[in-house]
């Protein structure tokens, strides 16, 4: 919202010393975000009233002439001007070198520089409207014409700037920051702000005087819940026409566009006080308005043209056969003021708030006067509103006569009082405060403060009882405030010392984020919970089976993740264009039909459970499986956790037909881990490169206080290691290798495996150490050897032919 | 016999000396005292001498071998003391083999960086389930029944629940405060603690604005807590978190679920006030919303609030890392795109 200075200073005296720095800081500190301040005079800097003196017609060019111009210098300046309307003795706004304008009102600004057109110098420019910018405050004037200047008091010389009246500051404030408070909406808002902030008195709007004895406009409200106040004034001998200049200026300052004056009126009324009101041209509304829901089917073409459906659920003003406004949106094309409007029935009223965001909203119509009204105004604001509104047309019109007047209000807002223990309040602010000085703070703000027996009575303006004040603590919020949170000291809370945190899980979580970063070489990696269908589909997901979003972010993204496979497929194809290998994981919630109550029973949210899902992507299948498994294996012990195994039970959609597994604990599956399998990678559009994966149940991992193995005695004599080869069936398993020997050796090291030309067909080779050793004292070569050939005549009762 | 051992001993000594390295003194070592060396070779012969001539060559040929046993001794620890590892030329500019790289999502560090932080002032860090329900996402805190954070326009609702209010409408949490109050009513009070997570927004994206962003809450709970304790809790954390002093302020802000309720400011550390491109030239960067808990939120938690208050904040943690490094588009966070990700082990 664009706030003018100038016009503030109207309703509120400031102090004198007060800088424009100071001011937008002590409103962004204690009311309203003031995101930049600037004043309109900027853009105009060298550029100078001038009177043209003498014009000659220019040597080589038709449409363009030579002025010599008067700009209060010794020397007329010379400037070559294409302006059709230009003639002597005319007052003119001259662009000298360095200053900046547009050219034919279009693109950046370009900075004035002394040049020849056409063969003859020019020393400045003599300018349109449009190439100040200032098209939007002189709406007259043709495309060629130059801004005529001749009706302001200027002299040669002069900045055009302040002959023009453009020596203002404009605030611009945040919207967002001022959605809590709708009497904020208007100059008057903000000036009672600064008032009550400088202690500076705030002036009174004069009392709209009701007139006695004049006819009713009929005005019947349907919808009592949604229209809460409606007043009709009717207006004649009006003359809609171009508004006079101080009118056109302060729309245009605070960035709305004047029109005409019977909408610059309504319009004004509005930045005044916040209030929308909306002109109908009394003539063409047959014979009354009535406020009521909208028919199904029914039609209403607005005054932007466009032609809205309506629903039962808009309110629409209608006369008595069809809408002719959609309420506190915007005005219908056919009965809105027109151009030739004479008489004018005003309508200032005030709607029920969410009923008019809920149609701007499915209309998509953002109107300042829907901004406005879909806030929540307070209905007494249509008092303020009547006598500004009433007040600008016998300014404008001296001759006009209000001929019926209406106010329907059926029920009245009651009266706000909120109870304020002043102990309560000096406990929360952290200082002492007495009656005087909290009633310094809020009578400024429009409260009303009584003393009673046990605390104060507090009765709220109401303008601020639409919502934004209800409880003391609004009132604490109030008087905070006013004081300045930056006024405050910094106080230590009281502290209790009350045990260690100790919370195991929050620090698994952490541990395995560590682990697979830290000791794996993994990136974490983070994706949406809405996964697009392809890659529901590549990990073998039924989409029907998936929780679903009402208005997903696209189409195709309305499921939400039953496992995080989807997206690390999506993730792993995504890199596989700029890296051959690499290892990511994700631990999440997943989500998934089902019923728990984390808070109350009466709330049954869906299954939500932490996955952790891992991918490692290379060249090698094989080595891949392998790296997957050895981060699973590790994982319990590093991040201290019950230990996983691992069985083939049930093959995910996604794993490839040979090289998959469960991942078990205790005895129950919570994951499982595999290549992925060529159909998925295709699906995934996975181009290059091969992945193997893990997805676990984090929820799953129990934490352990510590680490579980046990501390093993360092041996006392040397151990003995061997290496052994043998050759084996495909179908023995390393499994069934270690289960033999496990019982012999200290330990047993799996090497290598090998398959290839020396090997006979269905064979492996396989290649181990083993390390052994006495309790006694160092083995014999003796000892060696007959322990050698014990591991060999087991590993042949396996098949195996072993070569050392 | 004598001129013989004369002869192997300048030999062995001329060998030694000339050697260059270790493996060259060992061999010399076998040439000469191994067991076919060549002192040893003399050493066999002796029984074939008079006993007169061999007690004296014996003696000799001992003499002669603790001599080239000491020079091979003392020319080892000359090229042990002169010599080097590497053979041949190093080229120590060459770049170093770096550790086994993994990493941590920048937000995730950020995340735990706030933990270790508030973990240090004695709060217990909690979540709640992404999912949540629109008592917990909304009612609960004090939104107003027609606020407009309800519409469909800007929280992602759950398809099949559109007919439906209150804890059977269920959302993507639009925000974590919800969990407050999931904690308060399972803890009680007092209670200090945080809760970090991600949060769903139905906007448009661009560079600064995403529909899953990260947020970071904590809140404290005491019997009137005054908020200007609220004050020196944040500038604390962001101490901790930025690991030098930092000015705050907190300026009028408004949030349903606190009153009063703050917009907190932060000094600009780039230029340390005096306005830059980093703050927009105003000198402080707005980095987090905080207040008093509503009345109605405690309500809510089954808290009486003439009794508790309190204290929330609420950090941006996409910002946050954002102005950390100087991450110019948000989206990057949830693009899995390890170019990006990887910046940050």
């Amino acid at each position: 919202m664009k706030v003018s200075l100038n016009w503030l200073r109207q309703y509120v005296e400031l102090p004198g010393s007060l800088t424009i720095d100071q001011l937008c800081h002590d409103l962004t500190m204690r009311t309203v975000e003031v995101e930049g301040a600037e004043s309109p005079a900027k853009a105009l800097e060298g550029i100078a009233a001038g009177v043209i003196t003498g014009i000659q017609p220019h040597p080589q060019a038709d449409m363009l002439r030579v002025c010599q111009v008067d700009v209060g210098m010794p020397e007329p300046a010379v400037i070559v001007c294409g302006g059709s309307n230009v003639r002597i003795g005319m007052t003119v706004a001259v662009a000298l070198p360095g200053a900046r304008v547009r050219w034919h009102g279009e693109g950046e600004p370009v900075v004035i520089k002394p040049t020849k057109l056409r063969g003859v110098k020019s020393g400045g420019m003599i300018c349109a409207a449009s190439e100040m910018e200032l098209d939007g405050l002189f709406p007259e004037g043709g495309e060629h014409e130059i801004l005529d200047l001749s009706d302001f008091p200027a002299k040669p010389g002069d900045p055009v700037a302040l002959v023009l009246g453009l020596d203002d500051i404009v605030l611009e404030i945040d919207n967002k920051s001022l959605t809590n408070r709708p009497d904020l909406w208007g100059h008057y808002g903000i000036a009672r702000e600064l008032s009550a902030i400088y202690a500076c008195p705030l002036k009174p709007l004069p009392a709209f005087v009701r007139p006695n004895g004049l006819p009713e406009y009929p005005v019947s409200i349907l919808s009592t819940q949604r229209c809460r106040r409606y007043a009709g004034l009717v207006y004649e001998g009006l003359d809609n026409a171009l508004s006079p200049y101080w009118l056109r200026l302060a729309l245009w300052t605070a960035g709305v566009r004047p029109i005409s004056s019977l909408v610059d009126i309504t319009n004004y009324t509005m930045l005044a006080v916040g209030q929308p009101t909306h002109g109908f041209d009394r003539n063409s509304v047959r014979r009354e308005i009535i406020v009521r829901n909208a028919r199904s089917g029914e039609q209403l073409t607005l005054l932007d043209g466009q032609t809205l459906k309506l629903t039962p659920e808009d309110l629409v003003i209608c006369d008595t056969e069809e809408p002719v406004a959609l309420a506190g949106i915007m005005g219908g094309q056919r009965d809105s003021i027109l151009e030739d409007t004479g008489e004018m029935l005003l309508e200032i009223a005030n709607f029920e708030p969410i009923g008019i965001r809920r149609s701007a909203g499915r209309f998509q119509i953002r109107t300042e006067s829907a901004i406005r009204n879909e806030k929540g105004l307070d209905p007494q604001r249509v008092d303020l509103a009547m006598t500004v509104a009433d007040g600008l047309i016998r300014k404008l019109y001296p001759e006009a006569k209000l001929t019926a007047f209406t106010d329907r209000y059926p029920v009245r807002a009651e009266e706000l009082k909120i109870h304020v223990k002043p102990d309560w309040l000096s406990t929360r602010l952290g200082r002492e405060l007495g009656l005087q000085q909290i009633s310094g703070l809020l009578t400024p703000l429009g409260f009303d403060i009584m003393r009673e027996s046990d605390g104060l009575s507090v009765t709220v303006p109401s303008w601020r009882a639409t919502g934004d004040i209800k409880y003391q603590d609004d009132i604490l919020e109030e008087v905070a405030r006013m004081i300045g949170y930056d006024q405050f000291d910094f106080i230590p809370p009281a502290v209790l010392l009350t045990g260690a945190v100790s919370q195991p899980r929050v620090l698994l979580e952490r541990r395995i984020r560590e682990y697979l970063s830290f000791q794996c070489g993994m990136q974490e990696v983070f994706t949406y919970p809405w996964v697009s269908r392809k890659y529901i589909a590549a990990a073998g997901i039924q989409p029907e089976n998936c929780l679903q979003l009402a208005t997903p972010p696209s189409p195709d993204t309305a499921c939400l993740r039953p496992s995080l496979v989807p997206g690390l497929l999506a993730t792993a194809a995504l890199n596989m264009k700029y890296f051959d290998d690499f290892s990511i994981y994700e631990m999440t919630q997943v989500f998934a039909q089902g019923s728990t109550h984390p808070s109350e029973a009466g709330e049954s949210l869906p299954l939500q459970r932490k996955f952790l899902a891992a991918g490692f992507v290379g060249a090698d299948p094989r080595t891949l499986f392998r790296t997957a498994k050895g981060v699973l294996e590790c994982l319990p012990r590093a991040v201290m956790a019950e230990p996983l195994s691992f069985e083939q039970r049930d093959k995910p959609d996604w794993a490839d037909q040979k090289a998959w597994l469960n991942i078990l604990l205790s005895g129950e599956v919570i994951g499982s881990l595999g290549i992925v399998a060529r159909k998925t990678a295709r699906a995934a559009d996975m181009k290059r490169g091969q992945m193997a994966l893990f997805e676990i149940n984090a929820d799953m991992i129990l934490p352990l206080p510590s680490r579980s193995n046990k501390f093993e005695s360092l041996p006392l004599y040397p151990l003995v290691e061997q290496d052994f080869s043998v050759t084996l069936d495909e179908s023995v398993s390393w499994e069934r290798i270690t289960a033999l020997i496990q019982g012999y050796v200290k330990s047993i090291g799996f090497i290598e495996e090998y398959r290839g030309k020396q090997i006979p067909e269905g064979k492996k080779s396989i290649m181990f150490r083993v390390r052994f050793g006495s309790e006694a004292g160092t083995m014999t070569a003796a000892q060696i050897d007959e322990k050698m050939r014990s591991i060999i005549k087991k590993l042949g009762s396996l098949g195996g032919e072993v070569r050392r | 016999m004598q001129e013989r051992l004369r002869i192997l001993k300048a030999s062995a000594e001329a060998a030694i000396s000339a050697a260059e390295n270790a493996e060259t003194l060992t061999e010399i070592r076998h040439q000469y005292l191994g067991k076919k060396g060549e002192l040893t070779l003399i050493l066999k012969e002796l029984g074939s001498l008079d006993p007169e001539e061999r007690k004296q060559i014996g003696k000799a040929a001992n003499e002669v071998k603790q001599a080239i046993t000491d020079i091979l001794a003392l020319r080892e620890e000359t090229l042990v003391g002169e010599g080097s590892c590497i053979q041949g030329a190093i080229d120590l500019t060459l770049p170093g083999l770096p550790p086994v790289s993994g990493g941590l999502h920048p937000v995730t560090q950020m995340c735990y960086d706030l933990n270790d932080a508030f973990l240090s002032l004695g709060f217990e860090v909690f979540s709640e389930d992404e999912i949540t329900s629109e008592k917990y996402g909304f009612d609960n805190l004090n939104f107003p029944p027609d606020h407009p954070a309800r519409d469909t326009m800007d929280t992602y609702w759950l398809a099949g629940c559109e007919e439906k209010a209150g804890a059977e409408r269920l959302c993507l949490r639009p925000h974590l405060t919800g969990a407050s109050v999931r904690y308060l009513k399972k803890h009680g009070a007092p209670a200090r603690f945080v809760y970090p997570g991600r949060v769903y927004r139905n906007e448009n994206t661009d560079a600064r604005h995403e529909r899953a962003f990260f947020q970071y809450e904590a809140l404290i709970v005491e019997k009137d807590f005054a908020f200007a304790s609220g004050q020196l809790l944040m500038r604390t954390i962001l101490e901790k978190v930025f690991g030098r002093a930092v000015d705050i302020r907190m300026r009028a802000g408004f949030f349903p679920f606190v009153e009063p309720g703050f917009e907190i400011d932060m000094k600009c550390l780039v230029c340390g006030g005096k306005g830059c491109k980093v703050c927009k030239h105003v000198g402080w960067i707005e980095v987090m919303p905080g207040g008093t808990p509503h009345p109605n939120v405690l309500r809510a938690a089954g808290l009486d609030p003439d009794v508790w208050s309190g204290f929330y904040i609420n950090i941006g943690l996409d910002r946050l890392v954002m102005m950390r490094y100087g991450v110019d588009d948000v989206r990057l966070f949830h693009s899995g795109d390890l170019r990006f990700l990887s910046q940050f082990r």
